[in-house]
């Protein structure tokens, strides 16, 4: 049941009647089974995977919570702070063993179902290398929204090991919030604490919530089925064919890729986003028009930000405060090197958690390479910052000029296009061979040679039309011609207006919510903006008879 | 708190912080910031901050993280 489809709309629709009439006291119950319907829908195999992790990470969390408890008693009872640290030291010890257990249940099936793969073919090439003979190859199953279950998991039994709050002993609770339908397939990565916040004491109907969660629901299947889709056809044959496509439109796929996987990805959370504010429950924000950013950290702070928050918390900050970091820290700061020590202790971590993100994205050397991609730029401009500063002063730029922050902007947009070419691509040689192509086999000509012909080819038709139908009979087979690059006329100038669309709607965003102030417009006002973005998704999307609707791309995530 | 706020200015002369009471969630200290005044905070009162204080709730403010520093020395 993808989040695009009608099932999955029709659905919702179900469990939401079924939510607010049976009243806050069977709310968790409604959510429950809704989850457990929508998961087995989507495959019954992956069942036994998500209750697996689901059980051993609550059950760890119980059993940290109970040594925590008896802890407190014992401390009451401590007389000196001597016994009090002794105490404190023996439950931590215990809790440690307990989250090691939770903790690996939960990533053996991750890096099971996952890598498993990976690492038998790369097992396979090192004994290539010796001649000996291949060892099989196992094709397990990849549980729907592992990576992301398991990292909501991980972050539950850690926050109750640290102590950020109390751990939970309704199943019920931990059930829902695990399986959350609307988050469990591609996030947002949801922390239990806030989730569980928002479904205890159940929730009221509001129409607001059902008018907000609408409209960010019509705009997710706008940008996945008017803009998304409509790319994904180049974007397939740019990487399909590479060899044989000039570097001219090998550099435009690059950045249609940009737009596509951005108009993909943050449109599917824009559908769950807005399907859950209408349960009222907000879920973590996921994007923040990220190709505003000027910076890559920027940039980093704006895309997927409840991976990058969980990355933070859950692998910056615990490398940073490890004893290796303290030791490295202490062995600079002897040497006299306060600089070395602040770069390696803010710049080791960046390297440990963007090699994670990169094999969290796949099975692949091409998301490894793609997370030591990133993990370069930016330690680079961490090291390079300084110098960056006093180059900016010494050419006099005015880094607060509208110009310059274009000029940032493009900058990282292109970074990250660059970047998106290893994660696209089937392999590194394939990759590798897109950027080979797409420098050494750039040509202006091939690009703007089709565009003026078709301009000419315009021209000629409404010169030697009588009639606006005749021209327009000449000119629509010209507009729906394939000139083999998996796009016609016509879908490229959709997608220029509705990417402009787009972007206007990120930039107003950026100053202030859309949604609120389209609340004070006038009732025709605003329903008829609605009206018109529902018809945008209905005459414009790409679909109809035939059309196999795409995955959303973090799916196989 | 007094040795906090001077070796924040020292570190970060551009931020106020007196006034600042929403040093991380409004992002005007980034993680690698806060890493880096983990450090700071280390060396100057000689304690070791631990995970259950490594979040960013303690550096939003001189105030909060004096909090912090307090419990755990």
């Amino acid at each position: 049941m993808s989040y695009q489809s009608f099932g999955f709309l029709f659905f919702s629709a179900a469990v939401l009647l079924l939510y607010y009439l049976l009243g806050k006291k069977l709310q968790r119950w409604v959510l429950a089974v809704a989850n457990l319907v929508f998961y087995t829908v989507a495959g019954p195999q992956y069942l036994p995977f998500i209750l697996v992790t689901m059980l051993a990470t609550f059950f760890t969390g119980k059993k940290m919570g109970g040594i925590y408890e008896a802890a407190e008693t014992q401390l009451a009872a401590c007389t000196t702070p001597a016994e009090k640290k002794a105490v404190k030291a023996n439950a931590k010890k215990k809790a440690k063993t307990a989250l090691i257990i939770g903790m690996a249940v939960t990533i053996a099936l991750l890096a099971v179902c996952k890598y498993t793969g990976f690492v038998m073919r790369n097992i396979n090439q090192i004994l290539k290398l010796f001649h000996a003979p291949k060892l099989p190859v196992f094709k397990l199953i990849l549980p729907l929204g592992i990576s992301f279950y398991s990292f909501m998991a991980l972050s539950y039994v850690l926050d109750v090991f640290w102590k950020r709050y109390p751990a939970e002993t309704n199943f019920l609770n931990y059930a829902v919030y695990l399986s959350y339908f609307p988050h469990v397939v591609q996030g947002p990565i949801d922390r239990f604490n806030e989730f569980n916040a928002q479904i205890q004491d159940g929730v009221k109907f509001d129409s607001k919530n059902l008018v907000f969660g609408s409209e960010l629901l019509l705009f997710g299947l706008f940008k996945k089925l008017v803009i998304a889709d409509r790319l994904a056809p180049f974007v397939t044959h740019a990487f399909g064919f590479w060899k044989e496509t000039n570097g001219a439109f090998l550099f435009v796929a690059m950045l249609a890729y940009s737009v596509q996987i951005y108009a993909d990805f943050s449109g599917c959370i824009d559908i769950v986003t807005g399907v859950s504010e209408m349960f009222g429950i907000k879920l973590r924000k996921n994007f923040n028009h990220p190709y505003f950013s000027k910076t890559m950290g920027e940039f980093w702070r704006r895309w997927h930000i409840s991976l990058q928050e969980w990355f933070k918390d859950y692998v910056y900050y615990p490398v940073s405060a490890s004893g290796l970091m303290r030791k490295a820290k202490k062995h600079f700061n002897q040497k006299n090197k306060p600089r070395a020590a602040e770069l390696f202790s803010s710049c080791f971590p960046i390297l440990v958690v963007w090699l994670i993100t990169g094999i969290w994205h796949g099975a692949s050397w091409n998301y490894i390479i793609w997370g030591i991609y990133h993990a370069i730029l930016l330690i680079g401009s961490q090291i390079f910052s300084p110098l960056f500063q006093k180059a900016n002063q010494r050419l006099k730029i005015n880094v607060s000029s509208p110009l310059w922050k274009f000029w940032q902007m493009t900058r990282t947009f292109l970074l990250c296009g660059f970047g998106r070419i290893f994660f696209r691509a089937n392999s590194v040689t394939g990759a590798l061979g897109y950027f080979g192509q797409m420098f050494t086999q750039f040509s202006f000509k091939a690009l703007f040679t089709p565009l003026y012909n078709g301009l000419k080819n315009v021209y000629s038709y409404f010169t030697s039309s009588g009639s606006i139908t005749s021209f327009w009979l000449k000119l629509r087979p010209e507009l729906n011609r394939d000139f083999g690059l998996g796009i016609t006329p016509a879908n490229i100038m959709m997608a220029l207006v509705t990417i402009l669309i787009l972007w206007c709607v990120d930039m107003l965003q950026e100053k202030h919510s859309l949604r609120e102030s389209l609340l004070r417009k006038h009732i025709i006002i605003r329903w008829t903006i609605i009206f018109a973005g529902l018809f945008a998704v209905i005459v414009f999307g790409v679909y109809g008879p035939g059309y196999n609707a795409k995955s959303f791309i973090y799916e196989q995530f | 708190m007094d040795q906090l706020k001077e070796m924040l200015q020292n570190k970060y002369p551009a931020i106020d912080f007196d006034s600042e009471k929403k040093l991380t969630s409004s992002g005007i200290l980034d993680s690698m910031a806060v890493v880096n005044i983990i450090a700071e905070i280390e060396n100057l009162f000689d304690i070791s901050v631990t995970m259950e204080y490594i979040q960013p709730k303690y550096f939003e403010s001189v105030e909060t993280m004096w909090e912090m520093v307090e419990e755990l020395m």
